[in-house]
């Protein structure tokens, strides 16, 4: 009983973060952002995949293979932010 | 295919962790050190998932306490957003 509830728990709180990041962008139109709010609703939609799937299911790593590329967004997200930096001091 | 989905996980979202906590040393953004410990939580998720799913035997299951690292690491991020927002 405690699994599904920490898996909706976590669910909506990645999903809370993601809203936040969509009103940054929308208010200061920052990619950055925008990468961070789809790299979290793909955490959200994680958390609700792991609830779903019974431990033993032979498809779950496929939800890690979802994680791994929110975590790609991130990286590439943190990168292209540094280098429009350094093209504006430049 | 899955160990190595689950260690470049691990590492990727280390990588995160690093990259956002050396962009708070350098700003001091508070955004940024939530988001940083918010990556380091995940990173711990991370290495126990590696731990659980390919180190440990099936009869270890630390299914609980991944939970518990994932919420927390969502947890943090939502209290920088709330708390920065205000």
């Amino acid at each position: 009983m405690i699994r599904p509830l920490l898996n909706g728990a976590t669910a909506m709180a990645w999903l809370a973060c993601a809203l936040f990041f969509l009103r940054f962008w929308r208010q200061s139109h920052d990619r950055l952002f925008a990468f961070f709010a789809l790299a979290f609703s793909l955490l959200a939609g994680n958390a609700v995949a792991g609830a779903l799937l019974y431990a033993d299911d032979e498809r779950r790593h496929y939800i890690y293979v979802v994680r791994l590329f929110a975590f790609l967004l991130i990286l590439y997200a943190i990168w292209d932010k540094n280098r429009a930096g350094r093209g504006n001091a430049g | 295919m899955a160990e190595a989905v689950y260690l470049l996980c691990a590492l990727t979202s280390a990588a995160c962790a690093v990259l956002l906590l050396r962009a708070w040393k350098r700003t001091q953004s508070r955004l940024l050190l939530w988001s940083g410990l918010c990556f380091g939580f995940l990173t711990l998720n991370n290495v126990l998932l590696f731990v659980d799913l390919v180190l440990l035997p099936t009869s270890i299951d630390l299914y609980v306490p991944r939970l518990i690292t994932g919420l927390a690491g969502a947890v943090t991020l939502l209290y920088g957003l709330i708390s920065d927002a205000s």
